[in-house]
C-alpha cells in the first residue's frame, strides 16, 4: 500500500498509470467473496485453502488471491471468480477450492459441478454476467465490489477511484457540483427520497459554521444489508462521495454513524479512512487544493430509531437517540445545532459515478422522478436471495422472477414487503379468493378489494408510495402462500413496538394498542370493530407521530388491511387462518393421501402423530401444538392446515384405524 | 479576740462593684473585713494605691475586675493584670508577702463568687497574720534578711 | 425581532418570528390542552395532545404540535377541527389504554368527552412518560440525574442504572412537576410532618427568614437553591413579573445611627434531645411544645389538625411539664410560662379531638390574673392532672396490638403510686432558655449575662429595663423567662426609656473623665497608646498629650500609667482615692 501522500491531482493520475503499468492483465487472480453472507458460509476456509495451495506450489508471484467485497448473490455463497477467465464458481467448499486450484487455476479447465446451473433451462453458465441473477441488474454502485480488495486503496484507484474527487476539486465549483447532482435527479436512498441536490443547496445556503457531513450507516431494517455490504466491500466509494458532498456544501468535518453490529464494516472503513488520510484524500489540504475534510467513525448501539436523522444526531452528540421535531430542518440546525447534511451510505456512493460520468448519464437511468439504480436486499421465500442492484422502474415481476428466480418448492407468490418494517406489504398473487363473503354481505366492497396484482408495478419512489408502501432503505421480503398477513402485520408491529424510542404517545402507546388488537385477531378473538379500530389508530398515529418512524409505523397494518382485508375478515368472522399460521385458529390433520412414510412422525416434538410405516398416519389433536414441523417435512402434501377444531373431521378414516391403539395409549397415560 | 484583718478592696464599677452589690441585695453573708474603694476600671488601679494601702495599715489588698473580654473599657483589666504582677514583685522587695495582694475577676452577675472570694481572701490574710510594717525601722540588713527568709 | 402574522381559529395575531403556536394561542385566550409542556423548557412535543391543524398557502394542511411549531407569516391554525379533536382524543385514549387512571388523564378525558378508553392493555403504570422530570433535571436544574431508560413500550424514567444517583441534588423538582405522582421524594416525605414546617419546607430555596418576619419578603436560601448548586434553574427570575430576583444579592451590613437600643432578642426553646428518657427524636410522636404549636396553626402543615405522624388522630396525649426547667441537670429556674401553655394545649386538644389528656406536673403554677380560673376550667373539661414528673417515655412494645404507641412512666405523688399511662402522643413542655449567642451578643453592647445566660438589668427593682450601659435597654424574654403580658409590658417600658433619651435631644456626659495637666506632662506619649478609645492625642505644638473629653469614658487607665502623674481622672483623682484608703483604714 502506498503511504506516499498525493499532493496534486496529477500525482493521482500518475499513480494510477503506474499501477496500471505494473499490472499484468494476464495474471491469474482468484477472487473470493468475503462479504458477510459468504463469510457465514465459510469463505474464510476457502480463502485459506487457496492461499495454502498457492504457497505449496510457489506460485505467489503468478497468482493473486484476493478477498473481495460482496458480489450480491448470497444465496449461492461462498463465491469464487477466477480471472482473467471470468469463471464463476458457487457454493465452494474448502475441498472444492483444492479442485478449482488444480483444475482451473493450474489446468485451465472448468469444474462443472461448481458452476451455476440455471434452474429453468438447466443450462450451465460460466461467466458471472451471464447468470440470470446478474443479467437484469445494473451494478453502478456494487460493480467495483467484485474486483477489489476493500482494504487496498490501490485497487480502488486502479478501478478509477478518487478521479471524481480530483475532478470536483479542481475543475468544478461547489455550485456546479450541486447543480450536477440536482440535474442527475438523485434522491436520498435512505427511505425518504428527498432530492439530494436540493438538500445540499439548502445546507450550503445556511451561513453558519461549522457544517457537518454525516453518513447514515445505521441500517436497522430486518433483512436489509446493502449499506453493510457497501461499507464492507467498497468503503472508498462512500468516502469519496462524502468528500465531494462536503466540498459542495462547505463542510470540513464528517461522521460515519455505523452500527456496532457491523464489525467488518467498521474494520474496513477504519482501514479505508486511514489509507485515504495517508494518501492525502482526507485531512488538511486535500490533493493540494486547499480543501480540508476529515471523517470520524461513530459507532451506534443498535437502536432502530437511530437511523432517523435527528435521533442519529442526538446519538452522535452522546445523548439518548431520540428524534426531535423537524419543523426546523437539520440542514439548518442539526448536529450540535449546526447545519448538518446527512445522507445514506448508498446516496453517498452514488455521488462519484454522477460526477465522473455526468448528470445526463445518470438521469438517463430510471423513471421520470426516480433516477439511477437502487439496491434491494431480496430475502424471504425466493430462490435467489441476495443483494440486487436494479435500475429504477424495473417491475416487481422482473425482480421476483427473473432475478429472484421464483418461489422455492413451487409455492405461489403472495406478497412482497418493501421498505423495512414500516413499509407496506403489497399483494402480488394470492392463493385465496380475493373477496370475502362477508364483504358482499356488508356491502363493504372497495376498489382495493378487486385485488389487482401488483406484479407489474414499476419500482420507484412514487409508485411504491402510491401503492401504500415505500422505498425505504430497500429491504424486499418475499412471502409465499404460507404467510399469514395478520401474523406478518403483528410481527412488524411487534418489532416497531420494541424499537420505538418511546418518546411520543402515538408511537409508544398506539403501537402497543395495535399489537394487542392484532394479537386478539390472531387468537380468533377479534371483531369487525377491531379492524376499524386498526384503521382509525393507523390514521391518528400517522397524523400525530413525532418522527417518520412513528409516521410510517402503521404502514404494515394499513397495507395488509388494504390488500388482504379478506384474510383479516377470515380471522375475525370465520375464525380461520387461511395460511394456517395463527396457532389458535389452525389444526393440523393428515388426509388420505398419506403413504405412511413416517417422516412426520419423527419430526413431531410432542409425539402427537401415530402410525405404522406404509399405513395412514393420524395426528392426535389434543397433543398437537400446531408447530408445523410435520407440514414442513411432508413431501406429499398430505398434511393439511385446516380450521381449528376440525382436525378429526378430515382424519375420520385414520381415527378409526388408530382407535384401539389410541385407547391403549390413553389407558397407559392414565 | 481573734485577729480581724483589714483589707482594702478596689472594685471596678461595672462588674465587681455590681457583683458586690448583687451579693448584698441577695443578702449573701460575707466577711466584713473588705472595705471597698470604687474605681471606674481596674485599669485605674495605680500600684501606688496598693502600696499606700499597705502603708496606711491594710493587711491585704483585693483588686476585682471584669473577666477578660468583659471589660467595659475593652482592655483595662489586661493592663491591671500586668500592673498587679509588677506590684507583687515590688511588695516582695519590700518584705510584704505578695499573697497579701490578690487580683480576682468577678462579673456583675457573680454575687456568689464575690462572697466566696472575699471569704477566702479574708481567711488567707487571717492565716498570714497582721502586717507589721509600722513597727519596722528601715534597716537594710533586716530587709535583706527578710528577703532571704522568703527564699530569694 | 421580525414579526409574523398568523391566524388562529379565524383570529389574527402578530407574534414574534420563531415563537411557537401555543404561546400565540394562549395570548388569544384559546386553550390548547397539554401534558408535557412546561413554559421554561425547550418544548418536547411527546404527548401530542396539543396538536392543531396547520394550513399553508398552497392549500396543504397537516397536524402539528402547537407547543413546538414555529410560527411563520401567513400561517393559519385551526384548533378545533374534527380531525384535531379526533387526534387528541385518540392519543389520550392510547395513553389511557396503557396507564392507570391517574387524575390528570381523567380530567383531560372529561374535557375531551371520553368516558372510558376503548382499549385497555391491562397496564397499571402511573407514569405517562411526559418527560417533565427528566427535562427539568436536565434543562432547568442542570443536575442530569434522571434519564429515560429502555425503549418503546418498556420506556421508564430512572436514574442511570437504577442506582442512587450521585448527581442528584435532592432538589425535588422532578417530584414537584410529576403530574401523576409517579416520582416521590421518599426520604423527605417521610420526615415528620411538623419538622417539615419548622423549616417551612425541607429544602425550600425561597422562603421567609421566619414566620412574621419584618419586612415580610422572601429570600433565597443559597444552600438550598438549585441555581447556586448547578448554575441552572433561574425559574424564579423568569416567573417574577417585576424582575425582583437578584442572584448576586448578598446579606450586607448597614450602619444606622441611633440614640438608644432596645434589646429584645427573645429566647431559645430548650432542645429536649439530650433527655434520652423522653425519647425525643427517637419516637416520632414525641414532640416539643413548639412543634405542637406549629401543628395547631391553621396555616400550618396539618391545617391546624392534631394528628400523629401517620396522619391519624391521637386517642390519648400526655403533656410533660418542666422539661429542662426546674431541673438540676439543665436549668434550675422555672420557665414561668409552661404551666399555662400546657393547660392551653389540653384545652385545644379537648376542643379539636376526643383524645384523653394527661398533664404531668411538679407544681401547677397558675399565678397570673385569671390563670387559676383557667386551670379550674381545664379540670372541669376532664383533663387528667397528675402530680409527678414523668420518669420516662417508652414504646408499648409488649402489647403487640398497640405497637407504636407510647407509655409514660411516672409516680403519682398524690396517691403515692407508680403509674404507666398509655398514650399516642407526648408533648414536652420545654424550658425557655437564653439565646445561645446571648453572651457574645451582650459583649457587643457591654452588657453582661447572668449564670443562666439572660441579660442582666441595671437593677432588678429600680432599673428593670436599663442595663449598665447607658442607652441600652432590655425588653422581653432576653432578660428572663416571661410570658407575653410581661414581655409586652417590659417592651413598653424599654421603649419609653429610649424615648426619654431621644426626647431630650442631648445627652448629659458623665463628668468623670481624664484631664492632662500640661505643666506636668513630659510628652512621653505613654498614655497615647494606652487609651482604648483613642481619646488621647499628642499636641505637637505644645509637646504635650491632650485628652478629648467627649471621647474619654473615664476609665482611668491612662491616669494609672502616667509616669509623671500629670493626668487626673475626675471624680477619681489620686487624692480622692488616697483619702478613701486613708479613711477606711483609719
Amino acid at each position: 500500500m502506498s503511504t506516499n501522500k498525493l499532493n496534486s491531482p496529477a500525482e493521482l493520475v500518475a499513480l494510477k498509470e503506474r499501477l496500471e503499468k505494473n499490472r499484468n492483465a494476464n495474471k491469474t487472480v482468484v477472487t473470493v467473496c468475503a462479504g458477510t453472507g459468504c463469510m457465514a458460509c465459510g469463505c474464510d476456509a476457502v480463502l485459506k485453502t487457496f492461499r495454502e495451495e498457492c504457497a505449496n506450489d510457489r506460485l505467489e508471484n503468478e497468482v493473486e488471491i484476493k478477498a473481495t467485497g460482496c458480489h450480491g448473490f448470497c444465496e449461492r455463497g461462498p463465491l469464487v471468480v477466477v480471472h482473467p477467465l471470468g469463471v464463476f464458481y458457487q457454493r465452494v467448499k474448502p475441498a472444492d477450492a483444492k479442485l478449482i486450484w488444480e483444475q482451473t487455476v493450474k489446468g485451465g479447465h472448468l469444474v462443472n459441478k461448481l458452476l451455476y446451473r440455471d434452474p429453468q433451462s438447466n443450462q450451465i453458465v460460466k461467466n458471472e454476467k451471464d447468470i440470470p441473477f446478474y443479467k437484469k441488474q445494473m451494478r453502478i454502485i456494487f460493480g467495483k465490489n467484485g474486483f477489489m480488495d476493500p482494504t487496498a486503496i490501490n485497487d480502488y484507484i486502479l478501478l478509477g477511484g478518487y478521479q471524481a474527487l480530483a475532478m470536483a476539486l479542481t475543475k468544478m465549483t461547489p455550485e456546479q457540483i450541486i447543480d450536477e447532482v440536482k440535474k442527475s435527479g438523485l434522491r436520498g436512498r435512505g427511505g425518504g427520497g428527498f432530492p439530494t441536490g436540493k438538500k445540499w443547496a439548502t445546507c450550503r445556503a445556511v451561513k453558519v459554521e461549522p457544517k457537518y457531513t454525516i453518513c447514515n450507516a445505521d441500517e436497522g431494517d430486518p433483512g436489509a444489508f446493502m449499506d453493510r455490504s457497501l461499507l464492507e466491500g467498497n468503503p472508498h466509494q462512500v468516502i469519496e462521495g462524502m468528500l465531494i458532498g462536503a466540498y459542495a456544501i462547505g463542510s470540513h468535518e464528517g461522521f460515519v454513524y455505523v452500527r456496532n453490529e457491523y464489525p467488518l464494516a467498521v474494520k474496513n472503513l477504519t482501514i479505508a479512512i486511514k489509507a485515504a488520510r495517508d494518501c492525502g484524500f482526507l485531512g488538511e489540504n486535500i490533493l493540494g487544493t486547499g480543501f480540508s475534510f476529515d471523517i470520524e467513525i461513530s459507532r451506534g448501539g443498535g437502536a432502530f430509531v437511530c437511523g432517523e436523522s435527528t435521533a442519529l444526531m442526538a446519538s452522535l452528540e452522546g445523548k439518548v437517540g431520540e428524534p426531535r421535531a423537524k419543523y426546523i430542518h437539520t440542514v439548518e440546525s442539526g448536529l450540535w445545532d449546526k447545519p448538518s447534511n446527512l445522507n445514506n451510505v448508498e446516496t453517498w456512493a452514488n455521488v462519484p459515478p454522477i460526477i465522473e460520468r455526468g448528470a445526463e448519464w445518470f438521469a438517463s437511468i430510471g423513471t421520470d422522478n426516480s433516477k439511477g439504480t437502487k439496491v434491494f436486499a431480496l430475502t424471504g421465500k425466493v430462490n435467489n436471495t441476495g443483494l440486487v442492484e436494479v435500475p429504477m422502474g424495473i417491475t416487481l415481476r422482473e425482480i421476483l422472477y427473473d432475478i429472484g428466480g421464483g418461489v422455492p418448492r413451487g409455492k405461489k407468490f403472495k406478497a412482497v414487503q418493501t421498505g423495512g418494517p414500516s413499509g407496506g406489504t403489497l399483494i402480488v398473487e394470492t392463493a385465496e379468493p380475493k373477496i370475502h363473503a362477508s364483504m358482499v354481505a356488508y356491502g363493504d366492497l372497495r376498489d382495493e378489494d378487486e385485488a389487482i396484482s401488483l406484479l407489474d408495478l414499476p419500482v420507484d419512489f412514487d409508485e411504491l408510495t402510491r401503492a401504500g408502501s415505500m422505498m425505504g432503505s430497500g429491504g424486499m421480503i418475499v412471502m409465499d402462500e404460507d404467510s399469514c398477513m395478520v401474523d406478518i402485520a403483528r410481527y412488524f408491529i411487534h418489532f416497531l413496538t420494541e424499537e420505538s424510542c418511546g418518546k411520543c404517545v402515538p408511537c409508544r402507546e398506539g403501537l402497543v394498542v395495535m399489537l394487542n388488537i392484532l394479537q386478539k385477531i390472531s387468537e380468533g378473538k377479534g371483531t369487525i370493530e377491531d379492524i376499524e379500530y386498526l384503521e382509525e389508530l393507523s390514521q391518528v398515529i400517522i397524523d400525530t407521530s413525532l418522527c417518520q418512524l412513528g409516521g410510517s409505523a402503521p404502514n404494515p397494518v394499513r397495507s395488509t388491511i388494504r390488500y388482504f382485508r379478506q384474510e383479516f375478515l377470515a380471522h375475525v368472522i370465520d375464525k380461520r387462518c387461511p395460511a394456517g399460521v395463527c396457532k389458535d385458529l389452525v389444526s393440523h390433520a393428515i388426509d388420505n393421501t398419506c403413504n405412511g412414510c413416517h417422516a412426520c412422525l419423527k419430526s413431531c416434538p410432542t409425539n402427537a402423530i401415530v402410525g405404522e410405516p406404509k399405513r395412514l398416519h393420524y395426528i392426535i389433536q389434543d397433543k398437537c401444538i400446531q408447530c408445523g414441523a410435520c407440514y414442513q417435512i411432508c413431501r406429499y402434501n398430505s398434511i393439511k392446515r385446516i380450521k381449528h377444531g376440525e382436525g378429526d373431521k378430515l382424519q375420520e378414516r385414520a381415527r378409526e384405524l388408530w382407535q384401539p391403539p389410541l385407547k391403549k395409549v390413553t389407558a397407559e397415560v392414565a | 479576740m481573734s485577729f480581724e484583718p483589714r483589707i482594702v478592696g478596689f472594685l471596678c464599677n461595672w462588674c465587681s462593684y455590681t457583683g458586690a452589690d448583687l451579693a448584698g441585695t441577695a443578702r449573701m453573708k460575707y466577711a466584713p473585713n473588705v472595705m471597698t474603694v470604687r474605681v471606674m476600671c481596674t485599669g485605674r488601679v495605680d500600684p501606688g494605691f496598693v502600696l499606700d494601702s499597705f502603708r496606711a495599715g491594710a493587711d491585704g489588698v483585693l483588686v476585682c475586675g471584669c473577666h477578660f473580654g468583659d471589660c467595659h473599657y475593652v482592655e483595662g483589666n489586661h493592663k491591671c493584670m500586668r500592673r498587679i504582677a509588677i506590684t507583687k514583685r515590688i511588695l516582695k522587695g519590700m518584705g510584704i508577702q505578695p499573697e497579701r495582694l490578690r487580683l480576682e475577676w468577678v462579673s456583675a452577675s457573680e454575687g456568689a463568687r464575690f462572697q466566696e472570694v472575699v471569704n477566702s481572701f479574708t481567711e488567707e490574710i487571717r492565716g498570714l497574720g497582721p502586717i507589721r510594717l509600722k513597727e519596722w525601722a528601715f534597716v537594710p540588713e533586716q530587709v535583706e534578711a527578710a528577703a532571704a527568709a522568703h527564699g530569694e | 425581532m421580525d414579526k409574523a402574522k398568523i391566524t388562529i381559529d379565524g383570529q389574527q395575531i402578530e407574534v414574534d418570528d420563531g415563537s411557537y403556536v401555543l404561546e400565540a394561542a394562549k395570548s388569544l385566550g384559546i386553550e390548547i390542552p397539554t401534558l408535557c409542556y412546561y413554559p421554561y423548557m425547550v418544548p418536547y412535543a411527546a404527548c401530542r395532545i396539543c396538536c392543531v391543524e396547520a394550513h399553508g398557502a398552497g392549500g396543504w394542511s397537516k397536524i402539528v404540535t402547537a407547543c413546538n411549531y414555529p410560527v411563520w407569516d401567513g400561517l393559519e391554525i385551526f384548533t378545533d377541527t374534527p380531525r384535531v379533536i379526533n387526534a387528541r382524543r385518540t392519543n389520550l385514549e392510547m395513553l389511557m389504554a396503557n396507564c392507570a387512571p391517574v387524575p390528570v388523564l381523567q380530567r383531560l378525558a372529561e374535557q375531551l368527552g371520553i368516558t372510558e378508553p376503548r382499549w385497555k392493555t391491562g397496564s397499571n403504570y402511573t407514569c405517562i412518560l411526559c418527560g417533565l422530570c427528566v427535562r427539568i433535571c436536565d434543562e432547568v436544574v442542570g443536575a442530569h440525574a434522571l434519564a429515560f431508560i429502555n425503549r418503546g413500550a418498556k420506556r421508564d424514567v430512572s436514574t442511570p442504572f437504577q442506582l442512587d444517583s450521585e448527581s442528584c441534588i435532592l432538589c425535588g423538582a422532578c417530584a414537584k412537576h410529576c403530574p401523576t405522582g409517579y416520582i416521590k421524594m421518599e426520604e423527605i416525605e417521610n420526615r415528620y410532618i411538623v419538622h417539615q414546617e419548622m423549616n417551612l419546607s425541607p429544602n425550600a430555596a425561597i422562603t421567609l427568614p421566619f414566620r412574621q418576619a419584618v419586612p415580610n419578603v422572601p429570600q433565597i436560601v443559597r444552600e438550598n437553591c438549585i441555581h447556586f448548586k448547578t448554575g441552572g434553574c433561574m425559574v424564579c427570575a423568569k416567573v417574577c413579573p417585576k424582575d425582583c430576583i437578584e442572584y448576586g444579592d448578598r446579606p450586607n451590613f448597614e450602619e444606622v445611627e441611633v440614640g438608644a437600643v432596645v434589646i429584645a432578642t427573645g429566647f431559645d426553646s430548650f432542645d429536649p434531645t439530650p433527655m434520652k428518657q423522653y425519647g425525643y427524636g427517637k419516637y416520632p410522636n414525641v414532640i416539643s411544645s413548639e412543634e405542637f404549636e406549629v401543628m395547631n396553626n391553621a396555616a400550618g402543615p396539618t391545617g391546624g389538625k392534631i394528628v400523629m405522624e401517620n396522619g391519624a388522630e391521637p386517642r390519648a396525649i400526655a403533656i410533660l411539664h418542666c422539661i429542662g426547667s426546674r431541673d438540676h441537670d439543665y436549668h434550675k429556674y422555672c420557665s414561668r410560662v409552661c404551666c399555662m401553655y400546657s393547660l392551653k394545649f389540653s384545652h385545644l386538644v379537648k376542643e379539636k379531638t376526643s383524645a384523653e389528656v394527661y398533664q404531668l406536673y411538679i407544681d401547677m403554677r397558675s399565678f397570673g390574673k385569671g390563670y387559676e380560673e383557667f386551670y379550674s376550667r381545664i379540670l372541669d373539661e376532664g383533663v387528667n392532672v397528675i402530680r409527678g414528673k414523668a420518669a420516662e417515655v417508652v414504646p408499648s412494645g409488649y402489647r403487640q396490638h398497640e405497637e407504636g404507641h407510647l407509655i409514660v412512666r411516672c409516680e403519682d405523688t398524690l396517691i403515692g403510686k407508680y403509674r404507666e399511662i398509655p398514650v399516642d402522643m407526648v408533648i414536652l413542655s420545654t424550658a425557655l432558655e437564653a439565646r445561645r449567642d446571648a453572651k457574645e451578643f451582650g459583649r457587643k453592647f457591654n452588657i453582661s449575662t447572668g449564670a443562666d445566660g439572660w441579660f442582666i438589668e441595671a437593677h432588678p427593682k429600680l432599673a428593670p429595663v436599663s442595663t449598665t450601659t447607658e442607652g441600652i435597654f432590655l425588653a422581653g424574654a432576653c432578660q428572663g423567662a416571661k410570658d407575653i403580658p410581661d414581655a409586652v409590658a417590659q417592651g413598653g417600658a424599654a421603649a419609653a426609656q429610649a424615648m426619654k433619651l431621644m426626647a431630650q435631644g442631648e445627652v448629659m456626659m458623665d463628668a468623670a473623665y481624664a484631664v492632662i495637666d500640661e505643666a506636668f506632662c513630659s510628652g512621653c506619649k505613654m498614655c497615647n497608646d494606652m487609651c482604648p478609645y483613642t481619646a488621647i492625642s499628642f499636641d505637637d505644638a505644645k509637646k504635650v498629650s491632650v485628652v478629648n473629653s467627649a471621647l474619654c469614658k473615664g476609665c482611668g487607665t491612662c491616669v494609672a500609667a502616667c509616669p509623671a502623674g500629670a493626668i487626673m481622672a475626675r471624680h477619681f483623682t489620686d487624692e480622692q482615692i488616697y483619702a478613701q484608703i486613708e479613711g477606711i483604714l483609719a
